[in-house]
């Protein structure tokens, strides 16, 4: 009995020991970039190829959830939303040839792409919305990215409870996938508060985490390393991938 | 038969090593390969198990659905004292403190699927347990090729695939195992078991568990929507791959079992050192 014991609590030992190693080597910043290897990899092997699946409207998730993050607290978005975002203004600036400004006027009259595609969330989930919007890779070629332009970066609305801006990034080669779009409408309504409107990103060959919600101002940028954390984008901030197709 | 192939150095070992006669039984590939392999699949489950807690149930269709869900484990906070409820196939059991409400890895319990324990990272951290997952699953595609490369150019590979021939001998094998009859079925480098067990694993388990968890990747999708599709769709994917899990931690269970059944000493210098005694367990090893 009392060998039992001992080889029990020895055991018990044992794991809470690995239990440390493990935390330990999760927060060794070297052995995180060792971990970056398998990103670099997964990028280079899998990319952007392809394309995403295309549901019929039977598929529709309905309602479509949301994951924690509902309106916007800020103030300036409050006001937009209160006015049916008629002041609702989207600047493109940063390394194009032409920056403008749109409004949802002259966004709607662009979109020509409606699509009814699944949306994976890392977390695991998956559901189905039909998104109609404006194709990015069109977009772009209004505004004419300069040919520093690297990546495009969404900044959004919404901050979280320390403050910090959600904003998130694609590479040229992902803005221009033909079912990369901005979103105006979620099942044949405008997006809603709660789901990112009036404007969010659609990237339904990626996990949804780099479907940036809310979208405020658009920037091309030949690198996103001195924007916040230097990742990327928010979720990038936090230890998630970049590249988020797997 | 090994005798055969055995090396000088295992000769001379085995003229200091009576009574058996001591060969040549793993390449240094092979040992090596094992232990990664071992290691990789160690991290890849206690990863993803990390990765489940994230969404904690799993479907048998496409889209997220609770009408097709097979498995979810949760916890019941409604009164003061929480449970860990754990459902499979719509069947409930109370599996408060083991999952659903459980060891959170930061020294107490909460509400979490699996317990920190069995988890990589022990608390809950999914963009640390994706990266570890990841990093671990090309350590493991690495790991494979390598033996399958090696296990080939060796012709090592032949002699553990199960053959028609093999699968009368399976039952008598197994009665030897369960002390029924007193000398097994006469076999190879590997009997018939061991190698209905390896096939299995390295030419079915590890290629599901590999494609499986591709598929249900959106970037995988889009180029091979055909395979996502095949499994019954993203959701069913993922279910595939949590069950190709849990088949080869049962092989893990079973292979452990018989290295120390079978002989743990000769079983473990084997894959550490290559070399093996033989002896009367020979070849019913693990």
């Amino acid at each position: 009995m009392k060998r039992r014991l001992f080889i029990a609590s020895s055991l018990a030992a044992a794991l809470a020991g690995c239990a440390n190693t493990t935390n330990g080597l999760n927060e060794n910043p070297q052995v995180h970039d060792a971990l970056k290897l398998a990103e670099k990899l997964d990028h280079a092997i899998i990319g952007t190829h392809g394309d995403a699946k295309l549901y019929a409207a039977s598929d529709i998730t309905s309602p479509f959830p949301t994951n924690g993050d509902d309106t916007p607290t800020d103030g300036l978005y409050a006001n937009l939303a209160r006015e049916g975002f008629a002041g609702y203004r989207l600047p493109v600036a940063g390394l194009v040839e032409h920056p403008q400004t749109f409004d949802l006027r002259s966004l709607r009259a662009l979109a020509t792409l409606n699509q009814i595609t699944r949306h994976d969330c890392v977390e695991g989930w998956s559901v189905v919305g039909d998104w109609r919007g404006v194709p990015l890779g069109t977009f772009l070629g209004l505004v004419r990215p300069k040919p520093a332009a690297r990546y495009v970066v969404f900044y959004s609305f919404d901050r979280d409870e320390n403050g910090q801006q959600f904003y998130g990034s694609l590479d040229l080669h992902e803005a221009a996938h033909p079912q990369t779009q901005l979103a105006l409408d979620l099942n044949g309504k405008p997006i809603d508060a709660d789901h990112g409107g009036p404007v969010r990103l659609r990237v339904p060959t990626q996990l949804a985490y780099k479907s940036t919600k809310w979208v405020q101002r658009i920037e091309l940028v030949s690198t996103f390393k001195p924007i916040f954390g230097g990742n990327g984008g928010y979720w990038e901030d936090q230890g998630y991938e970049w590249y988020a197709g797997i | 038969m090994d005798a055969t192939a055995s090396t000088s150095r295992a000769r001379a070992t085995a003229a200091v090593s009576p009574p058996g006669l001591v060969v040549k039984r793993h390449s240094i590939a092979t040992r090596l390969t094992h232990w990664v392999g071992a290691l990789a699949m160690l991290v890849l489950v206690m990863s993803g198990l990390e990765i489940f807690n994230a969404a904690p149930y799993l479907d048998a269709s496409d889209l997220s659905s609770p009408a097709h869900r097979v498995l979810s484990i949760g916890a019941d906070t409604s009164s003061g004292t929480p449970r860990g409820i754990t459902q499979i196939f719509g069947r409930t059991f109370n599996t408060t403190n083991v999952l659903g409400y459980t060891d959170n890895g930061q020294g107490g319990e909460s509400e979490r699927a699996f317990p920190g324990w069995i988890t990589f990272p022990g608390y809950q951290d999914l963009a640390d347990g994706r990266r570890w997952h990841f990093f671990f699953a090309w350590i493991l595609m690495i790991a494979g090729t390598i033996y399958l490369f090696f296990g080939a150019l060796r012709k090592e590979i032949p002699l553990l695939v199960l053959r028609p021939s093999d699968v009368p001998k399976m039952v008598p094998m197994q009665l030897y195992y369960l002390r029924l009859r007193p000398d097994p079925p006469e076999h190879g480098k590997y009997n018939p078991l061991q190698k209905a067990g390896y096939t299995l694993v390295l030419f079915g388990l590890v290629p599901f568990v590999i494609i499986t968890g591709l598929a249900l990747s959106p970037g995988i999708d889009a180029i091979a929507g055909p395979l996502t599709t095949l499994l019954g769709g993203r959701q069913f994917a993922r279910t595939w791959h949590f069950l190709s899990m849990v088949l080869l931690i049962g092989f893990a269970f079973g292979h452990v079992a018989l290295v120390l059944g079978t002989g743990v000493v000769n079983n473990m210098r084997s894959m550490i050192l290559g070399t093996y005694r033989i002896g009367k367990n020979e070849g019913t090893g693990p």
